[in-house]
């Protein structure tokens, strides 16, 4: 099989970058009250600047698929391979503009990239990975020899104000405090980032060769954590499509994004799991890893993580683990490629270092795992 | 505000902190390999435990007063027990293995009354002493009982370290987040001494496990029979809140 080697990267972020204190200007206010929680939350994620594709009157000023676009034309801008000689676009996304049909078409389109093989992948943030990874096995088996992985996301179009007020049925228009409807609010924005993958290392500088990737889904066993779709209320069932109208769905406040806090925690907890796993089978060895490159989606969990991770002798020192969630936001699919993108530009990566990548997914508990290797042009 | 996102009060890191045990010394080879499976143990019984009927109430919060009798009534028959066999084990250690027998010991001692404390949380919460004291064990409770009697008569049971992870990380890890879940939904305090009194001494208990661990794991199978017999308690410990019939 062909050894995989990401050899380029890129990324866009929408607009300015928004501070904590103007995210209710651009998401807006519900019914002109300002959030009792927002603070808090924004305190708990640590974040401090992040991106959105909507303005301060919740007009969209780009669409996914066109972040999508940008962040492939930048990748592809720093690569040596044309855009003609890619064989593959594999796209990640929580949500394209479209239900039906996949991003990966509308992305395709926007790059004007003739009879390439396409692959759609929809989940929340572990959706990259499989993506990735859908593209990693085309080019080990010698489907392609270049693919293009690109993972967009927009969730402001579901976190601005008029979804909530149109919410008038819902949990959050009926409780004082509704915090599995509201969290999500002020923890989600907007970007994307592109790799490319090839069989062959860039001709010149640095590229990552791709060693494994794992992934575990617990969903057999938790409830759903994350989702929209459900209006949230007990002994409710139906899903948005079971209601006569869309308008009935929202009204009911099943097209809202909600998060079940209580659950969350399971996230954490399951991504060590795999972790300790890898271990086991030998895949992962703390030791020799010199960059941990976690998508993890608040502030407090990290130390929390490295004293357990500590305790069991397969910890990663802090200096280790790099992430640019407090600059650039939680983009949730699109974080991993965000990060990759960043570190490749910043933080002088050198030939032989190994690096550990970790995507959870809470939607309903997906952890998925990759190992990088940093190699010359030569693939050493 | 301070920082900590609280959902009806209970902080949303609690399980975070809660995996991260406290004030882990520093282990040998062996020990560090059980303490990894013992891990993973941990957390796919915390994630079964989501499924279990009764506990699912706390986190949708259906969870009622009847439902708090109901629990406490099925806990009581293994409170009781598990004395004995904390002091089974302890008898069944040989003297290469006497600074395990007396921490044992010290432990059974600690903890030989608690279900005095259980019985007055049901009667807080509503229930009469006399249908508490009468009840027997549950299916889960009579299979959890057996193999843990059976275990704590081996000679030099070990093993039971695997035991103790489990019932020890409950108090730990669980029983604090638990009882403020409880309390609040039941609208009524003083029904959860017993969790609580456990949240705040298990730290105590878990230093003299970490202690045990690292003596004991000396080879890969004696780490194994620890993981095993955490595994079949787990598995046990989750059917015995399963099988709660009607209070």
């Amino acid at each position: 099989m062909n050894t995989v080697y990401i050899t380029s990267t890129g990324w866009h972020l929408p607009g300015p970058a928004i501070t904590n204190d103007q995210v209710e200007t651009v998401l807006g206010a519900v019914n002109g009250q300002p959030s009792g929680l927002r603070g808090q939350i924004q305190k708990a994620n640590g974040i401090q600047t992040r991106h959105y594709g909507i303005d301060a009157n919740q007009r969209t000023t780009v669409s996914n698929t066109e972040m999508a676009v940008q962040a492939a034309q930048e990748c592809m801008d720093r690569a040596f391979r044309p855009i003609h000689q890619v064989g593959m676009l594999a796209v990640a996304s929580t949500q394209g503009d479209h239900p039906v049909p996949g991003l990966a078409s509308f992305v395709q389109a926007g790059l004007g990239m003739a009879e390439v093989e396409i692959l759609t992948a929809q989940s929340i943030c572990s959706s990259s990975m499989m993506a990735l990874k859908g593209a990693w096995l085309a080019l080990r088996c010698d489907e392609h020899d270049a693919a293009l992985v690109v993972a967009t996301e927009m969730p402001s179009r579901l976190l601005k104000r008029q979804r909530y007020e149109a919410a008038t049925e819902s949990t959050f228009a009926k409780k004082t405090v509704d915090f599995n409807t509201e969290f999500l609010r002020w923890m989600l924005s907007d970007g994307a980032g592109a790799l490319l993958l090839e069989t062959s290392p860039r001709p010149k500088g640095l590229s990552f060769r791709i060693d494994w990737m794992k992934g575990w889904s617990h969903a057999h066993a938790l409830p759903t954590c994350m989702s929209v779709g459900s209006s949230g209320k007990a002994d409710e069932e139906r899903t948005w499509q079971d209601y006569d109208t869309y308008a009935d769905a929202e009204r009911e406040g099943a097209l809202l994004l909600r998060q079940e806090v209580r659950l969350l925690d399971h996230i954490v907890r399951l991504g060590v799991d795999g972790y300790v796993r890898l271990v086991q089978e030998g895949l992962n060895v703390p030791s020799e890893v010199d960059h941990f490159l976690c998508h993890y989606s608040s502030h407090h969990f990290r130390p929390k993580i490295l004293d357990m991770l500590d305790a069991a002798g397969v910890g990663i020192p802090e200096e280790k683990w790099w992430t640019n969630l407090y600059s650039r936001g939680n983009t949730g699919a699109a974080s991993l490629f965000i990060m990759l993108d960043e570190f490749v530009r910043t933080q002088n990566p050198q030939v032989g270092e190994r690096i550990l990548c970790f995507v959870p997914e809470s939607g309903r508990f997906n952890t998925t795992y990759m190992h990088l290797t940093v190699v010359d042009n030569n693939g050493r | 505000m301070d920082g900590n996102i609280t959902i009806d009060g209970i902080p949303v890191q609690q399980a975070a902190e809660a995996i991260g045990a406290n004030d882990v010394p520093e282990l040998k080879e062996h020990a560090q390999d059980a303490l990894r499976r013992l891990l993973r143990v941990w957390i796919g019984f915390e994630r079964d435990l989501v499924t279990v009927p009764i506990l699912r109430r706390l986190d949708l919060g259906t969870y009622t007063l009847a439902d708090h009798r109901r629990l406490l009534v099925n806990l009581r028959q293994q409170v009781v027990e598990g004395s004995r066999w904390i002091a089974r084990a302890a008898s069944s250690m040989d003297r290469d293995h006497s600074e395990m027998r007396s921490l044992i010991l010290r432990h059974a001692v600690d903890e030989h009354r608690d279900y005095t404390m259980l019985e007055q949380d049901y009667v807080n919460a509503g229930g009469e002493i006399e249908t508490i004291l009468s009840r027997g064990k549950n299916v889960g409770s009579e299979a959890f009982h057996a193999f843990m009697m059976q275990r704590a008569s081996q000679p030099n049971p070990v093993d039971m370290l695997g035991a103790m992870w489990i019932i020890e990380g409950l108090g730990e890890r669980m029983a604090i987040g638990w009882a403020t879940r409880m309390e609040e939904l039941c609208e009524r305090e003083g029904i959860t001494r017993f969790m609580t009194y456990h949240g705040a001494n298990d730290d105590d208990h878990m230093q003299r496990f970490y202690t045990m661990l690292d003596e004991v794991c000396t080879d890969t199978l004696v780490v194994e029979r620890i993981e095993m017999t955490a595994k079949v308690v787990a598995r046990l410990y989750r059917l015995q809140l399963e099988e709660m019939g009607d209070e």
